[in-house]
């Protein structure tokens, strides 16, 4: 097993070394998004496709889980980046989407 | 967009299991976000084999023109430099081209999206020059850059030794390949013998203890029976070995297993290689890591499978071909490997990860 | 193993893991919370995190989100930085129908207290020179802002540790009993015992109140929220729908769909968001979309929050609510303020939950 010393870094996206994540395993986090939420491990360019088999590893040294018991990430879309301009679609009508101020009712004048 | 099969991967499974479905007269979309056909496959100078038996060896990118030539008769409806980003609400995939987003609706889909190579972390492992294998293969086969001069390898696996020797036959210079087991990983002993005839070391029970740069790597330590071993180096390549790429599976909501020896999660599936979504299959790395041979015949079971169930050929026929396609499967695949697969196949009912979207 | 706490909280997100920080800055008595994963494995860790105030109808309801709002800087004194930023919160609209809202609702605010100013195309372009030309006007309040939702729950944790708190996670509760003045709280791991028992437990507050016979109306509705790649601080005001965070990330969504507890995405509701974003803020076309993600929100029956004691069960409280990040300090406080005062600075009727009738369930 190569040597991890305490500032090897473990997520080179947003350079999160092992001993941040050993320090919120200390603290009761015990799965990828617990420690993703908690360092941000994961949530750079790469959205942890690098770095989740390391983090496997983390955790099962500290906690001894085996890996076939430790999850998966979540994982989301879009599977890759993508701009805003290309998912944008011509359609003005929303029918889930809302304003804010969509939600002021009047009444009589008045605000409900 | 609307479609009978669609296809997403374009490497040597996708390419198996395009051939079987649009040679039963299926509409095929197929999928990929490269501009070429082929997948891994063009960039490798190496022999394959064992190969299934109606391929005898063939240079990687032989054996890609070939997978490539044999669809030229049939109407598929390719998409190069297309990539899937995600699904709609009814199903439908969607692909985009960079332009736009749009749905595509397919009756049943096979997924040959292949695998990623996985990290190896030791301290310092950021730093420029030091990649992955396959990344230093691609430098050298696709872009025709030399990533280095004085390398070190971290792993022996097949690959490694392949890439081993490409990196020798571009003039660079490998001055060893650091090993952790006790003995080597690769099983194709003409390789290791080439490498070690070229008088690379070969380091068993060996581990990194810090690579060292300015900038970009200079230096690596290497732990070794008891002692230091410092090289001068300006490449490192990593094996870490691979894992099947998942993110399409899990927002498609497909379960998972676990096995070791085929990299890792995998999706859950069964005997027809499809998934417990039923509208998904698979194929290739995907279905758990294995070797160029048995990747074609997985693309070749996958492809059966969907025609089947959009009765392109009787289910007797299917059967047929199947357990042929399994018995040179079981022959073609590295023992452990197969056994892996089977005991995977058999927890089809019973998937360690699953609901990964319910609350 | 310690089984015994004169106080339990069930839920460990923004709202129980709130009210531990703020009972453990006055109280003496111990103190568990326990959660079924890990904080922010529900709501807490996937929401936009606004500190939201104007526009929330009734104006007594806008009031409550601003003495709330008004906690945070003193908040972030005593836990750390959560990243709270006040930005100010702009509210735009594209036609002038809807200026009449606008003005009514100012009016309407006026009235207890709460300034909200309707800004002219000029005067918004002004304060947001980002925004789409074609804006109409905006309401403006300086009070709303937006929080770091990580930092938050992660300090409001390590204070309430710090504090003595003790946290029990990865440990479900599956059944729950009062006997004797005391209430027994069965969980995977172990089985306690406490005095007091305060259901935070969010999307799943229903589940818990049946656990005690107690109707917790909560329903669920899923917001889906699109992360940019970071970019150059641009956007100064939390806009009703985006804000860029501390890091220059833009979260883009505002969308509502009933799906249970399903967290999924869909490329529906994420090109509708895409739409909504572009629409607002023209630059950010170029914009990568790294991430799409999905939160549920707490919903009670009638979109109030749920605050208080339940009548009929001697020291039992709930709190159950969406905005649970604009109303965690709030919250916490009140929660404290019932246990050891026995009373609330504030009134709380209208939150009671005896006003869906039933106390205690048959």
């Amino acid at each position: 097993m190569n040597r991890l010393d305490k500032s090897t870094i473990i997520c080179r996206c947003e350079e999160i070394s092992y001993e941040e994540i050993e320090e919120v395993i200390g603290n009761g986090a015990r799965t990828f998004d617990d420690i993703k939420r908690l360092t941000r491990c994961g949530m750079g360019p790469c959205q942890a496709k690098i770095c989740t088999s390391l983090v496997a590893k983390v955790i099962h040294e500290e906690t001894g889980k085996p890996l076939h018991e430790i999850p998966l990430p979540r994982m989301r879309m879009p599977l890759s980046p993508i701009k805003l301009e290309t998912l944008a679609t011509d359609s003005t009508s929303f029918s889930t989407v809302k304003s804010v101020l969509d939600e002021v009712e009047l009444e009589d004048g008045k605000v409900r | 967009m609307e479609t009978d099969v669609l296809i997403i991967g374009a490497g040597p499974a996708g390419l198996a299991a395009a051939l079987e479905t649009a040679s039963r007269g299926l509409a095929v979309i197929l999928i990929d976000e490269s501009s070429s056909l082929g997948g891994q496959l063009p960039q490798q100078t190496q022999l394959i084999r064992p190969l299934p038996s109606e391929y005898g060896p063939l240079r990687g990118f032989e054996l890609a023109e070939k997978l490539i030539n044999q669809l030229e008769d049939y109407p598929i409806n390719y998409l190069l430099q297309h990539r899937v980003v995600g699904l709609y609400a009814d199903g439908s995939v969607g692909v985009t081209d960079e332009e736009n987003v749009f749905p595509v609706k397919a009756k049943k889909m096979i997924m040959a999206t292949g695998a990623a190579e996985r990290a190896v972390a030791f301290p310092k492992w950021t730093m420029p020059g030091i990649m992955t294998i396959g990344a230093a293969q691609t430098l050298i086969n696709r872009d025709f850059v030399l990533p280095g001069n004085e390398a070190v390898i971290i792993g022996s696996s097949d690959f490694a030794m392949d890439v081993a020797l490409q990196l020798m036959a571009v003039g660079v210079n490998v001055k060893g390949i650091v090993e952790e087991q006790p003995e080597v990983q690769a099983s194709d002993n003409v390789k290791i013998e080439q490498v070690q005839q070229s008088g690379v070391p070969i380091y068993l029970n060996a581990s990194i203890i810090e690579a060292r740069g300015n900038g970009e790597v200079a230096e690596i330590d290497i732990e070794h029976t008891g002692t230091v071993l410092t090289e001068k180096v300006d490449l490192v390549c990593v094996d870490g070995g691979r894992s099947p790429i998942l993110d399409l599976f899990y927002q498609l909501g497909c379960s998972f297993g676990y096995q070791e020896k085929l990299g890792g999660w995998i999706p859950q599936y069964n005997s027809n290689f499809q998934t417990d979504r039923e509208d998904a299959f698979l194929a290739g790395n995907a279905a758990g890591i294995t070797s160029q041979g048995a990747i074609l015949l997985t693309g070749m079971v996958a492809g059966i499978s969907v025609c089947e169930k959009l009765q392109a050929i009787s289910h007797d026929e299917a059967q047929q071909i199947r357990g042929s396609l399994f018995k040179e499967l079981e022959i073609l695949e590295d023992k452990d490997i197969w056994e892996s697969r089977i005991h995977h196949i058999e927890r089809y009912a019973n998937p360690k990860l699953k609901d990964q979207f319910i609350s | 193993m310690e089984t015994r706490f004169e106080t339990v909280v069930i839920g460990g997100g923004v709202v129980g893991s709130g009210i531990a920080y703020h009972l453990s800055e006055r109280y003496k008595g111990g103190v568990l919370v326990l959660d079924k994963k890990y904080p922010m494995t529900g709501t807490s860790g996937s929401t936009q995190a606004w500190v939201w105030v104007h526009n929330k109808t009734p104006s007594w309801y806008a009031e409550f989100n601003m003495y709330s709002a008004e906690l945070y800087p003193y908040l972030s004194k005593k836990i750390g930085d959560v990243e709270y930023k006040r930005t100010g919160g702009l509210s735009p609209f594209f036609s002038e129908e809807d200026r009449e809202k606008a003005l009514k609702l100012a009016e309407a605010y006026r009235e207890i207290g709460i300034k909200i100013k309707v800004l002219s195309r000029e005067e918004v372009l002004e304060k947001e020179p980002s925004m789409n030309p074609e804006v109409v006007g905006a309401t403006y309040s300086s009070i709303d802002g937006n929080v770091n939702p990580f930092r938050l729950v992660d300090m409001y944790m390590r204070a309430a540790k710090k504090n003595g708190v003790n946290y029990s996670t990865y440990n479900k509760v599956t059944g729950i009993e009062k006997q004797d003045g005391k209430f027994t709280v069965v969980s995977d791991k172990e089985t306690y015992e406490c005095k007091n028992l305060i259901l935070a437990g969010g999307t799943w507050s229903r589940e818990l109140g049946e656990m005690l016979g107690i109707n917790i109306p909560v329903n669920q509705l899923r917001g889906q929220i699109l992360v940019s790649e970071p970019l150059k601080p641009f956007l100064n005001h939390t806009i009703s729908g985006l804000r860029q965070a501390n890091n220059g990330e833009v979260l883009m969504g505002y969308s509502m769909e009933e799906k249970g507890f399903d967290r999924s995405t869909t490329l529906d509701v994420i090109q509708e968001t895409a739409n909504m974003a572009l629409h607002y803020v023209p630059s950010l076309k170029k914009a990568k979309i790294v991430r799409a993600f999905s939160g549920i929100r707490a919903m009670p029956e009638d979109g109030f929050p749920i605050i208080g004691k339940v009548p009929g069960v001697e020291n039992l409280y709930v709190a159950a609510t969406h905005s649970g990040v604009t109303l965690s300090p709030l919250i916490g406080t009140l929660i404290t303020e019932l246990i050891m005062d026995g009373e609330t600075s504030i009134p709380i009727d209208r939150y009671s939950i005896s006003r869906f009738g039933v106390g205690v369930k048959g």
